[in-house]
């Protein structure tokens, strides 16, 4: 079956489609930020440069909010702007805005400020290793059934796994137009983001009582944003709003590439030691304890919630029957970190994927013999008691095993490796990822939705979930569809506006299909059978009076699924996404050069609802992922500050290898979460192909040919 | 001030312009021709991607003064451009948008190749979307609509 086209697509693909930077409305000032271009230390004195008349500049810095100065987040520490104390590199010290873009850039690239700079620790390594940088809540996760040892081959063996940061490069810069209304009150936000709900608390939060009114609405288009315009929008739509109330003018700001690129949130760096008790033949593993570790940059903001995900994915998709686990955040002064897809499950499933392979290599058994000992099967329990209910983690890993010839290879590359200079490698790894919030989010979110069935036979979906790429307004649309049955033409969903829109939640967490997708499919069930249509548009066409009709619906969780925050014991996510992956590589010693040839991904994310989209998913996850393992890096420590995609290198056209995906489980009742899971498991399946093809062990990304230059000098030794 | 002579999307422009204008902002300020898109302003992602006297370039590379007498073309000729409506159709029928915002950058990439090569490799499909950055697809539908665009195109021939 062909899959249904994109209602996007069209407006994209003729330009028509307005982003951010394409709005303009009369009177509109342009709007930028100066920000800390120290580490750590004190604003002493700001200059502005002689020659312009500062009459026609409008300028904002933290004395000027009429409310809070602390963006709202999960842990409320962070300032929208400072006048003083620096943290972090990029924290805002003023919104200025100017009628001409040219003037205002010039002013702000004349503009001095004066620093008394003190220590920052910047370096990752630095930051995660030192347990004096530990702040805010340390988390636990403890289960323990009767292991069963075998006290004659026991083997314990710790391995330290580290990654870096990652920006989300969406190819659209983040953006904000800001109208006031004098009249009403009114503050009008429109800009790129995938929370308008989380805006709005946040403009709310900076200007107190000075509006009585505040709007958010998302721009007809958002270019790309995989967790990066979850949080950060927050901060930027305040200091916008506060320009725009200040100057009585409306304000648009865009930043430029370079800024989006240093001072919005990145995935955090991790460092996760694994301490490992197993059977030292076998290598049947009864026994582990994980020390996870994020950097959280330099504040905490929404870390916690990734911290808890990543905890709660890292055990990966294997069964141990004792299990110690411990998360924790560290401060330094980078930027805070802040959501990128996965959410911190990639982090966890690198090292312990990673870790597997190095255990088979020690042991010399096959990478697949070991994960199939210690697979999650039917009636296994996760470390959070949640017991598996189904084998299609297993139903994933032999399907890839099959479709890649992986056995066959691997003794091939082992054989070829013998006698050639370049070599060969291929990798395994198993991904899962929970759907929805973590734990009782989804209980307090209480998520809302909306359809409207209009006069003229439309139907109106009304939800705050963005599209921004992903495919979500077309599938969520498709799912409503599946049930009243129109033209997909008849049936859309609304630009998410927090005066229209109920409050469905963040465009976050694989949540939007998965958990608003399954609510809207139920809601226009309900409106099937109250109003007992065959044909809705017979229907409505023969009770014109009685339209339009809106009906809502809230989120009920499964009351099965409890779950205690303290304990992190209970039913942690009601359905999980499985898969596997099988990644091929080419390995050019003399270049120290990875090349990645094929990647095989074999996922069950339940029903597919638009396969082309699905698709689309998969691929776009899996490229990022690639990036992550190989290239994309931010600090490295004694080099400049990146300055744009010159020096962050982004997966391009000629470094894509042949992607092959198959959906397995598709019969599902339920379409769970797609969006994450193909970030999880590629980068550990690279990382694997060159431990299989060079014996040489690295624990920590991306794989570029310096790491690899010096890890080999190592091995030598 | 420059005052400039070119033709955009085969209408004749005639205008005044600061020298350090980019061709960019000409076309996205000046001419409201927004579906082009700046995405990094040093050239190295090609969202800003144009048709330029026959051949692909980041318009925010060019230099105002670099456009006298050009004949350029930008994503807001599809309305009657046969080629870029085959390219728009196939990218459709693959599946190769998703944020949109690297779109018209790569059809005209995709236009500026095929005009040149109509029988392209995939290889050399690659090679043309090379400095088209996109960070949503993973390139591969868009790979695969360039190759059914092309297979069209000879048909309808
Ligand atoms: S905006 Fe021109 S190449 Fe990126
Ligand atoms: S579709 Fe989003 S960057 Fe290409």
């Amino acid at each position: 079956m062909k899959s249904q086209k994109r209602k996007d697509a069209f407006a994209k693909l003729t330009g028509k489609c307005r982003f951010l930077d394409d709005y303009t409305v009369p009177d509109m000032l342009q709007g930028y930020i100066i920000y800390t271009t120290i580490d750590r230390g004190w604003i002493r004195k700001i200059n502005f440069p002689a020659g312009f008349d500062l009459q026609e500049f409008t300028i904002v810095s933290a004395s000027d909010i009429p409310g809070k100065n602390i963006v709202p987040e999960p842990v409320n520490d962070q300032p929208f702007m400072t006048s003083e104390v620096v943290d972090n590199f990029g924290q805002v010290i003023l919104g200025i805005a100017h009628p001409n873009r040219e003037i205002l850039k010039k002013f702000i690239s004349l503009t001095r400020i004066e620093y008394e700079r003190r220590n920052a620790v910047t370096d990752t390594k630095e930051c995660l290793d030192n347990e004096a940088n530990q702040f805010g809540e340390i988390m636990h996760l403890k289960h323990e059934l009767a292991p069963t040892y075998n006290l004659r081959h026991l083997w314990k063996w710790q391995q330290i796994f580290y990654t870096q940061h990652q920006e989300q490069a969406y190819l659209e810069p983040q953006g904000m137009l800001a109208e006031y209304n004098i009249e009403k009150e009114e503050m009008k936000i429109t800009g790129t983001m995938q929370c308008p709900f989380f805006v709005k608390d946040a403009v709310e939060s900076i200007m107190g009582k000075a509006v009585k009114n505040v709007v958010i609405e998302t721009s007809e288009g958002i270019g790309g944003a995989f967790g990066g315009k979850e949080d950060f929008p927050n901060l930027l739509a305040g200091v916008t709003a506060l320009l725009a109330w200040k100057a009585q003018k409306p304000v648009k700001i865009v930043l430029d590439r370079k800024d989006d690129l240093l001072i919005t949130t990145n995935r955090h760096p991790s460092r996760v030691d694994i301490i490992a008790i197993m059977h030292d033949q076998n290598g049947f593993i009864s026994k582990i304890d994980i020390d996870y570790r994020l950097d959280a940059g330099a504040f905490q903001t929404l870390s916690p919630v990734v911290l808890h995900r990543g905890i709660l994915h890292a055990t990966g998709g294997y069964n141990i029957a004792e299990v110690k686990i411990k998360g924790s955040l560290h401060r330094s002064n980078t930027p805070p970190n802040g959501a990128f897809r996965g959410f911190g499950a990639p982090q966890a499933i690198f090292a312990m994927e990673s870790f597997i392979d190095n255990v088979a290599h020690r042991l010399s058994i096959s990478p697949l013999r070991l994960r199939q000992l210690n697979l999650l099967k039917t009636g296994d329990q996760l470390p959070t008691s949640q017991i598996v209910t189904e084998n299609h983690l297993q139903d994933c890993l032999d399907r890839v095993v099959q479709l890649s010839g992986y056995k066959k290879k691997f003794t091939d590359f082992q054989e070829y490796n013998k006698t050639n200079t370049v070599k060969k490698g291929i990798g395994l790894a198993l991904g899962l990822h929970g759907g929805g919030y973590t734990g009782n989010g989804e209980k307090v979110l209480q998520s809302r939705v909306k359809i409207v069935l209009e006069k003229n036979g439309m139907v109106n979906i009304y939800v705050a979930n963005v599209e921004m790429g992903q495919g979500a307004h077309t599938t969520l649309a498709q799912m409503v569809n599946s049930i009243f049955k129109l033209p997909p033409e008849k049936v859309n969903v609304v630009i998410p506006n927090t005066s229209q829109t109920p409050n469905s939640g963040p465009t976050v967490a694989s949540r939007t299909i998965y958990v608003v997708g399954n609510l809207l499919q139920k809601l226009a069930e309900r409106i099937k059978s109250e109003l007992g249509f065959a044909d809705l548009k017979d229907h409505i066409a023969k009770n014109q009076n009685s339209f339009p009709q809106s009906f809502e619906e809230v989120f009920v969780p499964d009351p099965a699924d409890d779950f205690d925050d303290i304990t992190n014991q209970g039913v942690a996510y009601h359905d999980f996404s499985w898969a596997a992956c099988v990644v091929e590589i080419t390995y050019d010693p003399d270049l120290y050069q990875i090349r990645v040839d094929k990647c095989w991904n074999v996922l069950d994310v339940g029903k597919v609802i638009n396969e082309g989209i699905a698709l689309g998913q998969v691929y776009g996850g899996v490229v990022q992922a690639l990036g992550w393992a190989l290239t994309e890096n931010i600090y490295k420590k004694g080099y400049p500050r990146l300055s744009g995609f010159t020096d962050y290198t982004l997966p391009a056209s000629l470094d894509i290898p042949e992607i092959k995906v198959e959906f397995i489980h598709t019969n599902s009742p339920v379409a769970k979460g797609l969006g994450e899971i193909p970030m999880d498991y590629p980068a550990p399946a690279v990382r694997n192909a060159f431990l299989q093809a060079t014996g040489i062990m690295i624990n920590e990304l991306p794989l570029t040919p310096e790491r690899i230059f010096a890890a080999q000098g190592r091995s030598k030794k | 001030m420059i005052e400039l002579k070119f033709t955009v999307n085969s209408e004749e422009v005639a205008i005044t312009v600061a020298e350090n204008l980019r061709l960019l902002d000409i076309l996205r300020d000046e001419l409201h021709l927004t579906g082009t898109k700046e995405g990094c302003a040093v050239g190295e992602c090609g969202a800003c991607t144009v048709i330029l006297n026959g051949e692909a370039v980041c318009s925010c590379m060019v230099l105002a003064c670099q456009v006298q007498d050009a004949v350029i073309e930008t994503i807001e000729n599809c309305d009657t451009d046969p080629v870029l409506q085959i390219l728009q159709q196939a990218f459709l029928e693959c599946g190769a948008v998703q944020c949109g915002f690297c779109t018209p950058g790569m059809l005209l990439s995709a236009k500026a190749l095929l005009l040149r090569n109509p029988a392209p490799t995939e290889a050399e499909i690659k090679k043309a979307l090379e400095g088209n950055l996109c960070r949503c697809t993973g390139y591969i539908q868009i790979t695969e609509a360039v190759k059914q665009a092309a297979r069209e195109l000879a048909e309808s021939k």
